[in-house]
Protein backbone atom coordinates (compact mmCIF):
# COMPACT_ATOMS: atom_id res chain seq x y z
CA UNK A 1 0.00 0.00 0.00
CA UNK A 2 1.36 3.40 -0.97
CA UNK A 3 1.83 5.84 1.89
CA UNK A 4 0.65 9.09 0.37
CA UNK A 5 -1.16 9.64 -2.92
CA UNK A 6 -1.48 13.15 -4.22
CA UNK A 7 -4.96 12.35 -5.53
CA UNK A 8 -7.83 10.54 -3.86
CA UNK A 9 -8.60 6.94 -4.84
CA UNK A 10 -11.53 7.27 -7.32
CA UNK A 11 -13.94 4.99 -5.49
CA UNK A 12 -13.15 6.79 -2.23
CA UNK A 13 -13.93 10.05 -4.02
CA UNK A 14 -17.34 8.74 -5.15
CA UNK A 15 -18.22 7.52 -1.67
CA UNK A 16 -16.93 10.72 -0.05
CA UNK A 17 -19.09 12.80 -2.41
CA UNK A 18 -22.15 10.73 -1.55
CA UNK A 19 -21.45 10.96 2.16
CA UNK A 20 -20.96 14.74 2.09
CA UNK A 21 -24.17 15.42 0.18
CA UNK A 22 -26.35 13.08 2.25
CA UNK A 23 -24.94 14.19 5.59
CA UNK A 24 -24.91 17.86 4.61
CA UNK A 25 -28.54 17.82 3.46
CA UNK A 26 -29.72 15.92 6.53
CA UNK A 27 -27.89 18.27 8.91
CA UNK A 28 -28.56 21.51 7.00
CA UNK A 29 -31.06 22.75 9.56
CA UNK A 30 -28.47 22.55 12.36
CA UNK A 31 -27.17 25.87 11.13
CA UNK A 32 -23.91 26.63 12.93
CA UNK A 33 -22.72 23.05 13.44
CA UNK A 34 -23.39 22.13 9.81
CA UNK A 35 -21.58 25.24 8.57
CA UNK A 36 -18.55 24.39 10.70
CA UNK A 37 -18.62 20.80 9.39
CA UNK A 38 -18.78 21.97 5.79
CA UNK A 39 -15.96 24.44 6.34
CA UNK A 40 -13.86 21.66 7.87
CA UNK A 41 -14.64 19.40 4.90
CA UNK A 42 -13.56 22.19 2.58
CA UNK A 43 -10.19 22.45 4.35
CA UNK A 44 -9.90 18.65 4.43
CA UNK A 45 -10.47 18.44 0.69
CA UNK A 46 -7.91 21.21 0.14
CA UNK A 47 -5.36 19.12 2.01
CA UNK A 48 -6.12 15.91 0.09
CA UNK A 49 -5.42 16.91 -3.48
CA UNK A 50 -8.67 18.67 -4.37
CA UNK A 51 -7.30 22.20 -4.18
CA UNK A 52 -8.05 23.18 -7.78
CA UNK A 53 -11.61 21.88 -7.70
CA UNK A 54 -12.23 23.52 -4.32
CA UNK A 55 -11.09 26.88 -5.66
CA UNK A 56 -13.26 26.42 -8.75
CA UNK A 57 -16.33 25.55 -6.72
CA UNK A 58 -15.93 28.30 -4.09
CA UNK A 59 -16.91 31.36 -6.19
CA UNK A 60 -19.83 29.45 -7.73
CA UNK A 61 -21.03 28.48 -4.26
CA UNK A 62 -20.73 32.05 -2.97
CA UNK A 63 -22.79 33.43 -5.86
CA UNK A 64 -25.54 30.78 -5.80
CA UNK A 65 -25.77 30.56 -2.01
CA UNK A 66 -25.79 34.37 -1.81
CA UNK A 67 -28.69 34.61 -4.28
CA UNK A 68 -30.77 31.96 -2.53
CA UNK A 69 -29.93 33.34 0.90
CA UNK A 70 -31.23 36.70 -0.30
CA UNK A 71 -34.42 35.18 -1.73
CA UNK A 72 -35.22 33.18 1.38
CA UNK A 73 -34.31 36.02 3.72
CA UNK A 74 -36.56 38.31 1.70
CA UNK A 75 -39.41 35.79 1.69
CA UNK A 76 -39.36 34.76 5.35
CA UNK A 77 -37.68 37.72 7.03
CA UNK A 78 -35.49 35.40 9.13
CA UNK A 79 -31.85 34.45 8.69
CA UNK A 80 -32.47 30.80 9.58
CA UNK A 81 -34.10 29.63 6.34
CA UNK A 82 -31.49 31.43 4.26
CA UNK A 83 -28.69 29.96 6.32
CA UNK A 84 -30.11 26.42 5.99
CA UNK A 85 -30.33 27.00 2.26
CA UNK A 86 -26.70 28.12 2.13
CA UNK A 87 -25.74 24.96 4.04
CA UNK A 88 -27.57 22.80 1.49
CA UNK A 89 -25.78 24.49 -1.38
CA UNK A 90 -22.50 24.12 0.50
CA UNK A 91 -23.11 20.37 0.77
CA UNK A 92 -24.01 20.14 -2.92
CA UNK A 93 -20.91 22.04 -4.08
CA UNK A 94 -18.57 20.18 -1.73
CA UNK A 95 -19.98 16.83 -2.86
CA UNK A 96 -19.09 17.69 -6.44
CA UNK A 97 -15.46 18.55 -5.54
CA UNK A 98 -14.05 14.98 -5.10
CA UNK A 99 -15.68 13.93 -8.36
CA UNK A 100 -14.32 16.96 -10.17
CA UNK A 101 -10.78 16.24 -9.00
CA UNK A 102 -10.88 12.64 -10.28
CA UNK A 103 -10.07 12.30 -13.96
CA UNK A 104 -12.39 10.12 -16.07
CA UNK A 105 -9.46 7.87 -17.00
CA UNK A 106 -8.60 7.10 -13.37
CA UNK A 107 -12.26 6.53 -12.58
CA UNK A 108 -12.60 4.10 -15.49
CA UNK A 109 -9.41 2.29 -14.56
CA UNK A 110 -10.56 1.93 -11.01
CA UNK A 111 -14.02 0.67 -12.01
CA UNK A 112 -12.42 -1.81 -14.42
CA UNK A 113 -10.36 -3.13 -11.53
CA UNK A 114 -13.55 -3.98 -9.65
CA UNK A 115 -14.87 -5.80 -12.76
CA UNK A 116 -17.52 -3.30 -13.83
CA UNK A 117 -18.94 -4.30 -17.26
CA UNK A 118 -16.93 -2.86 -20.15
CA UNK A 119 -19.96 -1.22 -21.74
CA UNK A 120 -20.64 0.72 -18.54
CA UNK A 121 -17.05 1.89 -18.09
CA UNK A 122 -16.80 2.87 -21.76
CA UNK A 123 -20.10 4.74 -21.62
CA UNK A 124 -19.10 6.49 -18.45
CA UNK A 125 -15.69 7.41 -19.81
CA UNK A 126 -17.22 8.91 -22.95
CA UNK A 127 -19.97 10.72 -21.04
CA UNK A 128 -17.44 12.28 -18.67
CA UNK A 129 -14.76 13.17 -21.19
CA UNK A 130 -17.18 14.37 -23.82
CA UNK A 131 -18.43 17.31 -21.76
CA UNK A 132 -15.61 19.76 -22.71
CA UNK A 133 -15.83 18.65 -26.34
CA UNK A 134 -19.57 19.23 -26.30
CA UNK A 135 -19.05 22.74 -24.99
CA UNK A 136 -16.68 23.35 -27.91
CA UNK A 137 -19.25 22.03 -30.38
CA UNK A 138 -21.99 24.22 -28.92
CA UNK A 139 -19.67 27.22 -29.24
CA UNK A 140 -18.93 26.37 -32.88
CA UNK A 141 -22.61 26.00 -33.77
CA UNK A 142 -23.37 29.32 -32.11
CA UNK A 143 -20.55 30.98 -33.99
CA UNK A 144 -21.95 29.57 -37.23
CA UNK A 145 -25.33 30.98 -36.26
CA UNK A 146 -23.79 34.39 -35.72
CA UNK A 147 -22.00 34.22 -39.06
CA UNK A 148 -25.23 33.36 -40.84
CA UNK A 149 -27.08 36.06 -38.91
CA UNK A 150 -29.57 33.51 -37.63
CA UNK A 151 -30.76 35.60 -34.69
CA UNK A 152 -31.46 34.74 -31.07
CA UNK A 153 -31.53 31.19 -29.68
CA UNK A 154 -34.54 32.19 -27.61
CA UNK A 155 -36.68 32.06 -30.75
CA UNK A 156 -37.97 28.43 -30.85
CA UNK A 157 -37.83 28.20 -34.67
CA UNK A 158 -34.24 29.40 -34.78
CA UNK A 159 -33.33 27.21 -31.82
CA UNK A 160 -34.64 24.15 -33.67
CA UNK A 161 -33.47 24.87 -37.21
CA UNK A 162 -30.17 26.66 -36.66
CA UNK A 163 -29.01 25.23 -33.35
CA UNK A 164 -30.45 21.82 -32.45
CA UNK A 165 -30.41 20.19 -35.90
CA UNK A 166 -26.77 21.14 -36.73
CA UNK A 167 -25.66 20.22 -33.21
CA UNK A 168 -27.22 16.76 -33.30
CA UNK A 169 -25.86 16.29 -36.83
CA UNK A 170 -22.35 17.00 -35.56
CA UNK A 171 -22.88 14.68 -32.60
CA UNK A 172 -23.96 11.82 -34.85
CA UNK A 173 -20.89 12.30 -37.05
CA UNK A 174 -18.60 12.51 -34.02
CA UNK A 175 -20.13 9.36 -32.52
CA UNK A 176 -19.56 7.42 -35.76
CA UNK A 177 -15.90 8.49 -35.88
CA UNK A 178 -15.42 7.81 -32.20
CA UNK A 179 -16.96 4.34 -32.48
CA UNK A 180 -14.65 3.49 -35.38
CA UNK A 181 -11.69 4.80 -33.45
CA UNK A 182 -12.61 2.74 -30.38
CA UNK A 183 -13.01 -0.41 -32.48
CA UNK A 184 -9.72 0.05 -34.32
CA UNK A 185 -7.98 0.31 -30.96
CA UNK A 186 -9.05 -3.22 -30.23
CA UNK A 187 -11.83 -2.42 -27.80
CA UNK A 188 -14.39 -5.20 -27.54
CA UNK A 189 -17.55 -5.70 -25.57
CA UNK A 190 -18.36 -8.93 -23.82
CA UNK A 191 -16.16 -11.25 -21.85
CA UNK A 192 -12.80 -10.46 -23.39
CA UNK A 193 -9.68 -10.50 -21.22
CA UNK A 194 -7.89 -7.18 -20.88
CA UNK A 195 -4.90 -5.82 -19.04
CA UNK A 196 -4.82 -2.77 -16.81
CA UNK A 197 -1.27 -1.51 -17.12
CA UNK A 198 -1.47 1.13 -14.43
CA UNK A 199 -3.48 -0.07 -11.48
CA UNK A 200 -5.12 2.33 -9.05
CA UNK A 201 -4.12 1.55 -5.50
CA UNK A 202 -5.62 2.68 -2.26
CA UNK A 203 -3.13 4.63 -0.14
CA UNK A 204 -2.81 5.45 3.52
CA UNK A 205 -3.82 9.02 2.68
CA UNK A 206 -7.22 7.75 1.48
CA UNK A 207 -7.82 5.98 4.77
CA UNK A 208 -6.82 9.11 6.72
CA UNK A 209 -9.17 11.14 4.54
CA UNK A 210 -12.13 8.82 5.17
CA UNK A 211 -11.41 8.62 8.90
CA UNK A 212 -11.26 12.41 9.07
CA UNK A 213 -14.65 12.71 7.37
CA UNK A 214 -16.23 10.15 9.70
CA UNK A 215 -14.69 11.82 12.75
CA UNK A 216 -16.10 15.18 11.63
CA UNK A 217 -19.57 13.71 11.15
CA UNK A 218 -19.48 12.02 14.55
CA UNK A 219 -18.41 15.29 16.18
CA UNK A 220 -21.32 17.11 14.50
CA UNK A 221 -23.81 14.53 15.78
CA UNK A 222 -22.34 14.56 19.29
CA UNK A 223 -22.21 18.35 19.51
CA UNK B 1 18.33 -25.30 -77.65
CA UNK B 2 15.87 -28.22 -77.74
CA UNK B 3 16.55 -29.03 -74.10
CA UNK B 4 15.92 -25.40 -73.14
CA UNK B 5 12.67 -25.35 -75.08
CA UNK B 6 11.57 -28.59 -73.43
CA UNK B 7 12.35 -27.13 -69.99
CA UNK B 8 10.32 -24.04 -70.85
CA UNK B 9 7.33 -26.08 -72.01
CA UNK B 10 7.41 -28.30 -68.90
CA UNK B 11 7.54 -25.20 -66.70
CA UNK B 12 4.57 -23.71 -68.53
CA UNK B 13 2.70 -27.01 -68.25
CA UNK B 14 3.40 -27.19 -64.51
CA UNK B 15 2.20 -23.65 -64.04
CA UNK B 16 -0.92 -24.34 -66.07
CA UNK B 17 -1.65 -27.51 -64.08
CA UNK B 18 -1.18 -25.64 -60.79
CA UNK B 19 -3.53 -22.97 -62.03
CA UNK B 20 -6.14 -25.53 -63.03
CA UNK B 21 -5.82 -27.30 -59.68
CA UNK B 22 -6.22 -24.01 -57.87
CA UNK B 23 -9.32 -23.11 -59.86
CA UNK B 24 -10.81 -26.52 -59.18
CA UNK B 25 -10.19 -26.09 -55.45
CA UNK B 26 -11.83 -22.66 -55.39
CA UNK B 27 -14.71 -23.95 -57.48
CA UNK B 28 -15.27 -26.74 -54.95
CA UNK B 29 -15.23 -24.40 -51.96
CA UNK B 30 -17.28 -21.65 -53.71
CA UNK B 31 -20.72 -23.03 -52.82
CA UNK B 32 -19.70 -23.20 -49.14
CA UNK B 33 -18.52 -19.57 -49.22
CA UNK B 34 -21.66 -18.51 -51.02
CA UNK B 35 -23.64 -20.16 -48.28
CA UNK B 36 -21.64 -18.28 -45.65
CA UNK B 37 -22.09 -14.93 -47.45
CA UNK B 38 -25.76 -15.59 -47.97
CA UNK B 39 -26.29 -16.61 -44.37
CA UNK B 40 -24.75 -13.38 -42.92
CA UNK B 41 -27.49 -10.98 -44.09
CA UNK B 42 -30.10 -13.57 -43.23
CA UNK B 43 -28.71 -13.75 -39.71
CA UNK B 44 -28.69 -9.94 -39.49
CA UNK B 45 -32.30 -9.79 -40.65
CA UNK B 46 -33.18 -12.48 -38.13
CA UNK B 47 -31.42 -10.49 -35.41
CA UNK B 48 -33.34 -7.37 -36.39
CA UNK B 49 -36.60 -9.17 -35.81
CA UNK B 50 -35.60 -10.12 -32.29
CA UNK B 51 -36.84 -7.97 -29.42
CA UNK B 52 -33.60 -8.10 -27.44
CA UNK B 53 -30.48 -7.58 -29.51
CA UNK B 54 -26.83 -7.30 -28.62
CA UNK B 55 -25.31 -3.87 -28.24
CA UNK B 56 -22.50 -2.83 -30.54
CA UNK B 57 -19.75 -0.39 -29.70
CA UNK B 58 -21.24 2.29 -31.94
CA UNK B 59 -24.52 2.03 -29.99
CA UNK B 60 -22.75 2.43 -26.68
CA UNK B 61 -20.77 5.43 -27.97
CA UNK B 62 -23.83 7.21 -29.34
CA UNK B 63 -25.87 6.63 -26.19
CA UNK B 64 -22.99 7.85 -24.04
CA UNK B 65 -22.76 11.03 -26.11
CA UNK B 66 -26.49 11.61 -25.68
CA UNK B 67 -26.03 11.04 -21.94
CA UNK B 68 -23.27 13.67 -21.96
CA UNK B 69 -25.70 16.10 -23.61
CA UNK B 70 -28.25 15.38 -20.89
CA UNK B 71 -25.56 15.86 -18.31
CA UNK B 72 -24.36 19.21 -19.62
CA UNK B 73 -27.84 20.64 -20.00
CA UNK B 74 -28.92 19.10 -16.69
CA UNK B 75 -26.12 20.65 -14.67
CA UNK B 76 -28.61 22.97 -12.98
CA UNK B 77 -30.34 20.00 -11.36
CA UNK B 78 -28.58 20.30 -7.95
CA UNK B 79 -29.49 23.97 -7.81
CA UNK B 80 -33.09 23.44 -8.90
CA UNK B 81 -33.43 20.56 -6.44
CA UNK B 82 -32.95 22.93 -3.52
CA UNK B 83 -35.92 25.10 -4.46
CA UNK B 84 -38.81 23.73 -2.42
CA UNK B 85 -41.44 23.67 -5.14
CA UNK B 86 -43.05 20.48 -6.34
CA UNK B 87 -41.77 19.44 -9.77
CA UNK B 88 -39.36 22.32 -10.22
CA UNK B 89 -36.54 19.98 -11.35
CA UNK B 90 -38.79 18.38 -13.94
CA UNK B 91 -40.00 21.74 -15.25
CA UNK B 92 -36.44 23.05 -15.58
CA UNK B 93 -35.02 19.90 -17.18
CA UNK B 94 -38.02 18.29 -18.85
CA UNK B 95 -37.16 19.53 -22.32
CA UNK B 96 -33.55 18.32 -22.34
CA UNK B 97 -34.38 15.04 -20.65
CA UNK B 98 -36.88 14.19 -23.35
CA UNK B 99 -35.17 15.54 -26.50
CA UNK B 100 -31.86 13.69 -26.11
CA UNK B 101 -33.21 10.33 -24.89
CA UNK B 102 -35.64 10.26 -27.84
CA UNK B 103 -32.80 10.96 -30.29
CA UNK B 104 -30.78 8.20 -28.63
CA UNK B 105 -33.64 5.71 -28.85
CA UNK B 106 -34.44 6.66 -32.44
CA UNK B 107 -30.91 5.72 -33.47
CA UNK B 108 -30.33 2.77 -31.16
CA UNK B 109 -33.66 0.99 -31.32
CA UNK B 110 -32.87 -1.61 -28.71
CA UNK B 111 -34.41 -2.27 -25.31
CA UNK B 112 -32.17 -0.92 -22.58
CA UNK B 113 -31.09 2.19 -24.50
CA UNK B 114 -32.92 4.52 -22.13
CA UNK B 115 -31.62 2.66 -19.10
CA UNK B 116 -28.07 2.87 -20.40
CA UNK B 117 -28.36 6.63 -20.99
CA UNK B 118 -29.74 7.08 -17.48
CA UNK B 119 -26.88 5.06 -16.05
CA UNK B 120 -24.16 7.01 -17.90
CA UNK B 121 -25.77 10.29 -16.96
CA UNK B 122 -26.40 9.14 -13.41
CA UNK B 123 -22.83 8.11 -12.69
CA UNK B 124 -21.91 11.78 -12.77
CA UNK B 125 -25.22 13.03 -11.40
CA UNK B 126 -24.79 10.87 -8.33
CA UNK B 127 -22.29 13.43 -7.01
CA UNK B 128 -24.81 16.23 -7.34
CA UNK B 129 -28.14 14.59 -6.62
CA UNK B 130 -28.00 10.98 -5.52
CA UNK B 131 -31.78 10.75 -5.10
CA UNK B 132 -32.40 11.86 -8.65
CA UNK B 133 -29.95 9.26 -9.91
CA UNK B 134 -31.87 6.42 -8.30
CA UNK B 135 -35.17 7.95 -9.46
CA UNK B 136 -33.93 8.19 -13.04
CA UNK B 137 -32.86 4.55 -13.08
CA UNK B 138 -36.20 3.35 -11.71
CA UNK B 139 -38.12 5.56 -14.14
CA UNK B 140 -36.05 4.34 -17.07
CA UNK B 141 -36.95 0.77 -16.17
CA UNK B 142 -40.64 1.70 -15.92
CA UNK B 143 -40.63 3.60 -19.23
CA UNK B 144 -38.84 0.75 -21.00
CA UNK B 145 -41.23 -1.79 -19.49
CA UNK B 146 -44.23 0.20 -20.72
CA UNK B 147 -42.81 0.45 -24.23
CA UNK B 148 -42.01 -3.25 -24.36
CA UNK B 149 -45.50 -4.09 -23.14
CA UNK B 150 -47.30 -1.83 -25.60
CA UNK B 151 -45.04 -1.78 -28.66
CA UNK B 152 -42.86 -4.86 -28.04
CA UNK B 153 -39.72 -2.95 -28.96
CA UNK B 154 -38.54 0.34 -30.41
CA UNK B 155 -39.25 -0.35 -34.08
CA UNK B 156 -42.03 2.21 -34.24
CA UNK B 157 -41.42 5.92 -33.74
CA UNK B 158 -44.37 5.99 -31.38
CA UNK B 159 -42.48 3.76 -28.97
CA UNK B 160 -39.63 6.27 -28.72
CA UNK B 161 -42.12 9.10 -28.33
CA UNK B 162 -43.93 7.31 -25.51
CA UNK B 163 -40.72 6.44 -23.69
CA UNK B 164 -39.42 10.02 -24.02
CA UNK B 165 -42.70 11.49 -22.77
CA UNK B 166 -43.16 9.16 -19.83
CA UNK B 167 -39.55 8.89 -18.68
CA UNK B 168 -39.12 12.14 -16.76
CA UNK B 169 -42.67 12.77 -15.42
CA UNK B 170 -42.60 9.33 -13.75
CA UNK B 171 -39.96 10.71 -11.37
CA UNK B 172 -42.60 12.96 -9.76
CA UNK B 173 -44.39 10.33 -7.62
CA UNK B 174 -41.09 8.68 -6.74
CA UNK B 175 -39.61 11.93 -5.48
CA UNK B 176 -42.75 12.51 -3.46
CA UNK B 177 -42.50 9.08 -1.87
CA UNK B 178 -38.80 9.61 -1.18
CA UNK B 179 -39.30 12.96 0.53
CA UNK B 180 -42.19 11.66 2.59
CA UNK B 181 -40.22 8.61 3.67
CA UNK B 182 -36.94 10.38 4.31
CA UNK B 183 -38.36 13.29 6.21
CA UNK B 184 -40.70 11.19 8.27
CA UNK B 185 -37.63 9.19 9.22
CA UNK B 186 -35.90 12.33 10.49
CA UNK B 187 -39.05 13.38 12.28
CA UNK B 188 -39.88 16.46 10.24
CA UNK B 189 -42.59 14.98 8.10
CA UNK B 190 -45.22 17.69 7.99
CA UNK B 191 -42.88 20.54 7.24
CA UNK B 192 -40.87 18.74 4.62
CA UNK B 193 -43.80 17.29 2.73
CA UNK B 194 -45.55 20.66 2.70
CA UNK B 195 -42.43 22.34 1.43
CA UNK B 196 -42.05 19.71 -1.26
CA UNK B 197 -45.64 19.87 -2.47
CA UNK B 198 -45.93 23.61 -2.45
CA UNK B 199 -48.89 25.10 -0.65
CA UNK B 200 -51.73 23.18 -2.29
CA UNK B 201 -52.62 19.95 -4.09
CA UNK B 202 -53.89 22.04 -7.00
CA UNK B 203 -50.44 23.39 -7.53
CA UNK B 204 -49.01 19.86 -7.55
CA UNK B 205 -51.54 18.74 -10.17
CA UNK B 206 -50.85 21.85 -12.25
CA UNK B 207 -47.11 21.27 -12.10
CA UNK B 208 -47.55 17.61 -13.06
CA UNK B 209 -49.57 18.56 -16.13
CA UNK B 210 -46.98 21.19 -17.03
CA UNK B 211 -44.16 18.63 -16.71
CA UNK B 212 -46.04 16.15 -18.89
CA UNK B 213 -46.67 18.80 -21.54
CA UNK B 214 -43.03 19.95 -21.53
CA UNK B 215 -41.79 16.38 -21.86
CA UNK B 216 -44.22 15.63 -24.69
CA UNK B 217 -43.04 18.72 -26.57
CA UNK B 218 -39.41 17.72 -25.96
CA UNK B 219 -40.06 14.18 -27.17
CA UNK B 220 -41.75 15.53 -30.30
CA UNK B 221 -38.79 17.84 -31.00
CA UNK B 222 -36.42 14.89 -30.58
CA UNK B 223 -38.54 12.81 -32.94
CA UNK B 224 -38.59 15.54 -35.61
CA UNK B 225 -34.84 16.06 -35.37
CA UNK B 226 -34.20 12.33 -35.78
CA UNK B 227 -36.59 12.04 -38.70
CA UNK B 228 -34.96 15.00 -40.39
CA UNK B 229 -31.50 13.55 -39.89
CA UNK B 230 -32.64 10.20 -41.21
CA UNK B 231 -34.04 11.84 -44.32
CA UNK B 232 -30.74 13.63 -44.90
CA UNK B 233 -28.90 10.32 -44.48
CA UNK B 234 -26.89 11.34 -41.43
CA UNK B 235 -28.71 9.02 -39.07
CA UNK B 236 -29.11 5.48 -40.29
CA UNK B 237 -31.85 3.30 -38.92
Amino acid sequence: MALWNKKLYPLVAILAGLFIIVFGLVMAKEMLVCSIFLAAVFVWLLLFGCRKSCLHALPMFLIVAGIFFGIFYGATGTVDSGWAMANRFGAVFLAIVPGMSTTPVRMTRSLSQVHTPRSVTLGMLIAMSFVPMLKGEIKRVREAMKTRGAGSVLNPKILYRAFLVPLVMRLVNISDTLALSVETRGFALGKVRYTIYKREKIALSDIVFVLGLIAGAVLVIVL
Amino acid sequence: MNQEEEKKTTKEQDAAQALIANTEETAESAPEQENVVASAPAKEAEDKNKMFRKYKIKDIVFLAIMAACMLVTGAIMPLAAQVPVFGIIQVCLGLQFSIFPVIGMMKVRKPGALLFMSLCCGVVLVFMNAVMFVCLLICAVIAEGLVLLIFRGYKKDGACLLAGTVYFPVTLPFLYIYYRFMYSWTGEEGQAVNAFLGSSAGMAVGMSIAVLAICFIGALVGLFISQELRKSGVMKK
